[in-house]
This record gives C-alpha cells, sequence and structure tokens, in this order.
C-alpha cells in the first residue's frame, strides 16, 4: 500500500515526472536557443514560469463553460501520468503491465490532445476554437501513422504488453535494429502529438494567437503546461521503450543513465528539428502524414509480418 | 524638345484652355491648374493618352475660401503630372475616380475625414484615418480647426514655457 | 461549418503595430478581408503646420522608426527645391550612403519577421542579430540606430571620416557573406519554400492596376524603382540594378528583397569609391520663399511622397506624406482571395507593413474635450498607478530606495 503510494505521488509518480518533464522544457529551451546563437534561459527558468503561473489568478471566460474548462487541464494531466505507469523505463518491467497495456498507453496519451480540443471548444473564443479544430484534424493527421508505426514492433515480438516487448528485445539483441524507419516515423508523430513546430499549427500565435490556450491563465494554463511537459517525457519514454529496448539488463544506476542518455537523444532530435523547420500549414501537414508517413509506416508493418515469417518467431 | 514640353504641348493642344496653366516646374515634374468642370477630361487625358497610369496620393488644401485638391500621377520614365483644382469651401464636392483609380478609395476617404470634402461616387466602407466615434463636423485638416483642449508644443508656447 | 469572423487586431501578435483587419473565415479558407486603418494617427501632418521647417525635419523623422531616413530625406529634398538651394556633392552621397544602409537594415528586419510569421524563428533570431552589424554601423556614422538626425535642410550633419569609412566596408563584406548564406537558406530549405510559394499572389496586371510599389511590385515583374526612374541624392551617378522576380508570390518578395540587399553592398561599395570632396552641408534660410515641390524617395518598403507647399513663413503651409504601406495595403485583399489562414500573417507581413508610417496624422489622446471622452496620457498614466496601488502593487518605496542609490 505505501509502496504503491509512493510509486503514484514520487516515483515514478507525479513528482518524478514533473522533475523530468521540467528538465525536458530546460534542455529543449537550452538546446533551441544555443542552436539559434542565443543564450538561452538559466536551468530555474522552467519553474520560475510554472511558479509564477500558479501564483496568478485564473480568469474564466463569462462565455465559457466553467465546468469544462476547468476539468480540462486536471485530465491532461492526469492521463499523461497515468500513460508513464505502464511504460517500461530503464528495466524490462513496467510498474504495471497486462497484456495490451500498448493500446491504452496510446489511447492515455490521446486524451490531452482531446482536453486540448475540448479545452478550446468551451472556452468559446473564436481563436481557441479555430485552434481546437485544427489539434483535432491534426490528431486524425498523426494518430493513425503512430499507431501504425508501435504496432509493428509489437507484431514482431507477438505481444501486446510493452513489458513483454521489452523482454523480447532483450532477448533478442539486434531486432531492434529492424524498426528503424518505425522510430523515424514515431518522431515524427511525437512532433505532431506535442505541438511543436513544423506542427505547432494549434497554437501558432502569428496566426491565432494561443490557439488552444489562448483563454487559459494562472493555474489551469500552469497544468497544461506542465502536462505538456510530463507528455513529452512520457512520449519520449515510450518511443525508447519500443524503439530503443537495449542495456534493460544493466544494473539499475546504469540503467537508469542509458535512459537518461535515450531521452536525451530524443529531446534533442525534437529540438533540432524546432530549429531548422518551418511551421507546416494545415492542408499540407495532413497531406504529408497520409501520403507520405502513413504509407512508410504502413511498410515497417510489412517489414516486421515478413521478418516475422522469415525468422519463424 | 524634352519629354516634359512634349506633356505640357499636348495638354495645350488638346484643352486650350489650359494655356498658362499647364507648366514644367522642373525636371520630371509637369504641373497643371483646371477648373473643376474639366478636371475629369484632363485626368482621363492624362491617364490614358499621355501614360501616367500611376496615382502616387491625392493631397487636400485648405486654401482659405476654397479647398484645393492635387492628384499626383507618374508613369514609368519617373515623370510625374499634378493635376490641381479648387472647389469652394461652401459647397465642398468632388466627384470619385474610382473609375479611373481603383486604389483612389483610401486617398477620397482620408479627404473626406480630414478636410470635410464629400466625395461623390465613394461606396460604404470604413473610414480612414479618424476613429469611428470622431464628432461630426470636425477636420483637423482644416487651417481654423485646432485640437480641443490639447496643449501645442510649438516653437512659441516652447519659449513661454521656458520664461 | 457556418463562416466565423474572426478580428486580426487592433492587437494581435502577428501585427507589431495595431492595426485592424478582420476576416471571414469559412473552415481555414479566407472568404473576406476588410482593413480598418487608422490606429496609428498621431497628426503629423497637422502638427508639421504649427513648427517651423527645422523643428519638421525632426518631426518627420519620427513618422516612422524603420524607414525614418527615407521620410526626412523626402522632405528636405521637397524644401531644398522650393528654397533652390544646392546640395553639395558630397552630402547627397553621405544621404545615399545612410539610405543604403537603412535599407539593408530594413529588409534583414523584414527577413526575420518573415521567417518569425511562418514559424521559422531560427531565421529571425540569425538576421536580427546579423541586423546588430548595420546598427552598430549608423549608431557610429550618425549617433543614432535609429532616427539617425543625419539630414539637415541643406545638406548633412556629419561627415564620414577615414575610420567610418573602413568601418563600413568591413562590416558590409560581412554582412554579404551571411546575406549569401540567407540566399542560400531561402532557395534550399523545402519547408520555407512550401510556405512561401504559391502563396498571396499578385498578378503582373493586379499589381500595375492596384498601384503596387517596392518590392511588393517589383516580385511581380513590375520594374519600378524611384532610385532609377526619378533618381535623387546620388542615385544618377551610382549604377545599379534593378531586381525583379516574375515569382508573383511571397517567395518572389522573399528574394527581391535578398537580391536588393546584394545590390546595396554594392551600392554602398561604388558611393565610398566614388565619394567627392567638399562641403556637406549649405546654409538654408529660415523662412522659405513661397512654392510647391514633390518629393519622391525610393524607401524599402516602397515608393515614398511627400508634397510641401510653402507660404513665404518659417512654417509650411501643407506637408503631404504618403508612405508606401498605403499604396501597398490595398493590395492584401487581393493577395488573399480564396487564401488559408495560415498564410494571412505572411501575406501581410510580405508588404513589409509599417502602419505608423501610414496613419501620420491626427491623434487626441492628449484632449481633455468632453465630446471625445478620452485621457490625458498623464492622467492614464497617474490612473494606471493608481489602480495597481488599490492591488497591492505599490513602487513609490522601490523607487526610493533606488533613488537613493543614485
Amino acid at each position: 500500500m505505501l509502496i504503491s503510494i509512493f510509486n503514484l505521488l514520487v516515483f515514478p509518480g507525479i513528482i518524478f515526472l514533473g522533475v523530468a518533464g521540467m528538465s525536458a522544457e530546460f534542455i529543449d529551451r537550452k538546446l533551441y536557443a544555443r542552436m539559434q546563437n542565443r543564450t538561452g534561459p538559466p536551468w530555474f527558468q522552467p519553474w520560475a514560469d510554472f511558479i509564477k503561473l500558479v501564483s496568478k489568478e485564473d480568469v474564466v471566460p463569462t462565455e465559457a463553460n466553467p465546468r469544462m474548462f476547468r476539468a480540462m487541464p486536471i485530465f491532461a494531466l492526469t492521463s499523461t501520468i497515468t500513460a508513464s505507469f505502464y511504460i517500461p523505463l530503464w528495466s524490462t518491467h513496467a510498474l504495471y503491465s497486462f497484456n495490451g497495456d500498448l493500446i491504452v498507453t496510446i489511447y492515455l496519451l490521446t486524451i490531452p490532445t482531446l482536453t486540448y480540443f475540448l479545452g478550446g471548444w468551451y472556452s468559446t473564443s473564436l481563436y481557441s476554437k479555430i485552434g481546437a479544430i485544427r489539434s483535432l484534424t491534426q490528431l486524425f493527421a498523426y494518430e493513425v501513422p503512430l499507431l501504425m508505426c508501435i504496432l509493428a514492433p509489437a507484431l514482431l515480438a507477438n505481444t501486446w504488453s510493452l513489458s513483454e516487448m521489452a523482454k523480447f528485445y532483450s532477448h533478442h539483441h539486434w531486432y531492434w535494429m529492424f524498426n528503424l524507419l518505425g522510430f523515424a516515423i514515431s518522431l515524427i508523430a511525437l512532433l505532431g502529438k506535442l505541438e511543436k513546430v513544423p506542427f505547432d499549427i494549434p497554437e501558432a500565435e502569428t496566426e491565432i494567437v494561443g490557439g488552444t490556450f489562448t483563454e487559459y491563465s494562472g493555474r489551469l494554463l500552469a497544468m497544461f503546461k506542465l502536462s505538456i511537459n510530463i507528455e513529452t517525457i512520457v512520449g519520449a519514454s515510450l518511443v525508447s521503450a519500443v524503439y530503443l529496448p537495449f542495456g534493460l539488463q544493466l544494473t539499475p544506476a546504469l540503467g537508469i543513465l542509458l535512459y537518461v542518455g535515450k531521452l536525451l537523444f530524443i529531446i534533442s532530435i525534437l529540438s533540432l528539428s524546432r530549429t531548422i523547420f518551418a511551421r507546416f500549414r494545415m492542408d499540407q501537414m495532413v497531406e504529408f502524414c497520409w501520403k507520405i508517413v502513413s504509407p512508410l509506416a504502413f511498410l515497417q508493418m510489412l517489414i516486421c509480418l515478413i521478418l516475422k515469417g522469415v525468422l519463424a518467431i | 524638345m524634352s519629354k516634359e514640353d512634349e506633356i505640357v504641348q499636348s495638354l495645350t493642344s488638346e484643352f486650350p484652355l489650359l494655356q498658362d496653366k499647364a507648366k514644367v516646374q522642373r525636371i520630371r515634374r509637369v504641373v497643371a491648374d483646371v477648373t473643376p468642370d474639366k478636371f475629369e477630361q484632363v485626368f482621363a487625358y492624362a491617364k490614358d493618352n499621355l501614360g501616367f497610369s500611376v496615382l502616387c496620393t491625392i493631397t487636400g488644401l485648405d486654401e482659405g475660401s476654397t479647398l484645393g485638391f492635387i492628384y499626383h500621377m507618374s508613369r514609368t520614365d519617373g515623370i510625374t503630372f499634378s493635376l490641381k483644382y479648387s472647389v469652394p469651401k461652401d459647397k465642398p464636392v468632388i466627384n470619385s475616380i474610382l473609375q479611373y483609380f481603383t486604389n483612389a478609395d483610401i486617398y477620397e476617404r482620408e479627404l473626406e475625414d480630414l478636410l470635410g470634402v464629400k466625395v461623390e461616387g465613394l461606396p460604404e466602407g470604413n473610414r480612414y484615418p479618424l476613429p469611428d466615434d470622431w464628432p461630426k463636423g470636425e477636420h483637423p485638416l482644416r487651417k481654423d480647426w485646432k485640437p480641443k483642449g490639447a496643449k501645442i508644443d510649438t516653437a512659441e508656447t516652447q519659449v513661454k514655457e521656458a520664461k | 461549418m457556418r463562416k466565423v469572423v474572426i478580428p486580426i487586431g487592433p492587437q494581435h501578435p502577428a501585427l507589431k503595430e495595431p492595426e485592424s483587419f478582420s476576416v471571414t473565415l469559412s473552415g481555414e479558407r479566407i472568404m473576406a478581408f476588410s482593413a480598418r486603418l487608422g490606429y496609428n494617427h498621431r497628426g503629423i501632418e497637422k502638427a508639421c503646420e504649427e513648427r517651423t521647417y527645422l523643428q519638421d525635419v525632426y518631426l518627420i523623422e519620427r513618422i516612422c522608426g524603420i524607414c525614418s531616413h527615407t521620410h526626412s530625406t523626402c522632405f528636405v529634398q521637397a524644401v531644398e527645391e522650393i528654397a533652390g538651394l544646392q546640395v553639395p556633392k558630397r552630402a547627397l552621397y553621405i544621404r545615399s550612403i545612410i539610405g543604403e544602409l537603412e535599407r539593408i537594415h530594413s529588409h534583414l528586419l523584414w527577413l526575420g519577421v518573415a521567417g518569425h510569421e511562418v514559424g521559422f524563428d531560427t531565421l529571425l533570431m540569425y538576421t536580427w542579430r546579423d541586423r546588430e552589424v548595420v546598427m552598430d554601423i549608423l549608431a557610429e556614422l550618425t549617433g543614432n540606430r535609429v532616427n539617425y538626425g543625419i539630414n539637415l535642410i541643406g545638406g548633412v550633419k556629419r561627415d564620414l571620416e577615414k575610420q567610418h569609412i573602413t568601418d563600413i566596408l568591413k562590416s558590409v563584406d560581412i554582412l554579404e557573406e551571411r546575406t549569401k548564406y540567407y540566399i542560400q537558406v531561402c532557395k534550399e530549405e523545402s519547408t520555407l519554400i512550401q510556405r512561401l510559394s504559391g502563396v498571396g499572389v499578385l498578378s503582373h496586371n493586379d499589381a500595375l492596376s492596384l498601384g503596387a510599389v517596392g518590392p511588393t511590385a517589383r516580385a511581380s515583374d513590375v520594374a519600378r524603382d524611384t532610385r532609377a526612374d526619378d533618381p535623387y541624392a546620388a542615385y544618377d551617378e551610382l549604377d545599379f540594378k534593378i531586381v525583379t522576380d516574375d515569382h508573383n508570390d511571397v517567395y518572389g518578395r522573399t528574394l527581391v528583397r535578398l537580391g536588393e540587399l546584394m545590390e546595396s553592398y554594392r551600392l554602398i561599395r561604388t558611393a565610398i569609391k566614388n565619394l567627392p570632396e567638399g562641403l556637406i552641408s549649405v546654409k538654408a534660410p529660415r523662412k522659405i520663399p513661397v512654392g510647391e515641390a514633390f518629393s519622391r524617395y525610393e524607401a524599402p518598403r516602397g515608393e515614398d511622397v511627400h508634397y510641401v507647399k510653402s507660404n513665404g513663413t518659417d512654417k509650411p503651409e501643407r506637408v503631404k506624406v504618403r508612405a508606401p504601406t498605403l499604396a501597398n495595403v490595398q493590395t492584401v485583399a487581393k493577395m488573399l482571395e480564396d487564401g488559408q489562414l495560415a498564410d494571412l500573417p505572411i501575406v501581410i507581413a510580405a508588404i513589409d507593413p509599417c502602419f505608423s508610417c501610414t496613419d501620420r496624422l491626427i491623434s487626441v489622446n492628449s484632449s481633455k474635450s468632453e465630446t471625445l471622452g478620452s485621457m490625458k496620457w498623464e492622467d492614464l498614466r497617474l490612473y494606471g498607478i493608481e489602480w495597481h496601488r488599490s492591488k497591492g502593487m505599490d513602487f513609490s518605496a522601490i523607487n526610493k530606495k533606488l533613488a537613493e542609490r543614485l
């Protein structure tokens, strides 16, 4: 009982994820700044921003539906934290696991996007509504390739459980190399999920001010920001668990170090793409995802299915 | 004969009343004064036959008892033509030139707001540049208009203040 | 989906200055567009009539922070023409050099803004860093980073020294190399090309009939440049190419501006090489004789025109300013026809709008007359301070402490 509470609240629960998310934001911002030849923020900047937001007043627009408006950030935060419990981080064991947790995790990670949609929609501001519609449109564009390319390694491993998958790939050392195409696709989809450049269309500030989050302020906005940060960590962990499942039998200390290394690698790829790309337009993004990314994800599935037959797993 | 002189000659031969009214101000500057009733003909002639295809702007002037309007046009070789006419201040109505230049509306709206002239033929639209709640009948570029209650920072007031 | 009308402005992150546009959308598609200009009126034309010519040079310079040299040069040219002043050659060359440096700074600024509008912030950071080079040079030459104050009626105020010339050449070399890099980026970076090409199309004929000016017109293959057509300052003795492009879209406008940067570097080098010796100003009379003049200047954004009428006193009878943005803003509705909402910021930005230039005229912020229902600036400031004090934010103690320390 006590251990469960510790797990939920401290490790790998809210506090750990919060700290990791904040550090991820810092690393992302610092790398982004350095690549743009700027100094960048000090390490405590995300914390300062967070504390400042929390201390501010919450403003709920008079036209908005207050219950939905207030509930959405909480939903976003809880669903991302819950998703983390099923992902094996640096060993082959997740905190909880059952056959099918892969699907549950992906669905839990979809909920934040839905909350952005609902939160934006119920704020009733025009900018928010357009942002909301855009985030939903974007969801349909990246979600399918993401699901397909995450299913591919699972097909090869013949399991629907992330922990089982990790075990499978630990036993067959080099099999993860077959999934490199899927790794690239999942990074693209992750960019879309996290609404980062070039897929930051739903909150394109030069077009629709702040998109979904236009009307949010104070604690509610802080919660949304925190949930995005945590989503970065959880998303990166999911990608690293599925596609980079090596070194999982090391001692915990080395394992954690390796895990942090993998996360840093994924986060720096995300920052790099933020630096070198311009924002897509909605129609370009949807076209890109359906015409290029989805067929590639399908190809990855095919590769895994054929390999399964050839290697007779 | 220079191009400028050619323009003046062409204008005066087409419109005899422009004799002595059209002149070359300096190189690449031709100016002319017309009466309000002939304005549109001269204007159309300059645009269609003399090649003044760009409307630079319209300047409105308060000349005491009359309001003057200068239409600045230019052509590709850099020559500009300033065509001017005046209407009496107590009957400030002019015709729109939208049929010649579709981009003229913003300049004409500016005249309406700042000089208080009625431009016939200008479609409904947003006013420019004064605020929507600007009081009626206040036209800042009229010489008798002074900003109410505002301190005007001119040379004289500065000297006064310094004392 | 039913149509929605969304307001862009008067305050909006895409607009660097207050102006109001409203866009009717069906989904992401733009159905109608209308602009309401005038939020930046400050009464400069009226104010010019109340001040002496010398004061006006400074006032006119403050029409715009980016093309300040444009407006002051255009104005002094008109006044010099009325007064019949023979401005020394050296002064004209210095004006041209400052004018080109201003163009460089404005185009680099635009490139950054364009990058920002399409979500390519790295370009913004890079160009604005490089823009510092030209800002430093301008500060060295004139003493100011913006609003240079170098023009006088009858010449310029500061001479170019040996050290200045070597510094200019050095920074032009740096900038040229950087600009080559940006040209490469714009020609090779695929997401950027995708976001810019085919967007905000203004056909050659539309550009002509709507009276577009500057890079906006030249990107629609209209070879019109006041520097070449109606030479002023030293441009009749300097050789340069009018940069045009036939893409007709935002991408073309980007290429034109980049090409103009390269031309500007060349112009500055030739101007410095041919810089004549001699005086830099002649004395101007305080009272300008009766007359009128129409002056044109190729600003970074297009043709700027001033009309000055004098009445024989030391104050002008009428000063009329038409900034390039006013001519170009009318093309925006055409460019946005059937466009996407996502392209709106970049299309508006692509004409390089400068609304403080456009709206020069009236301000009644300082008026307390009841018919207008506005507040004096000072009252507003005090009101703001009081309001925050009532919410528990009192800075007077801190202010006192800071004052003691000084």
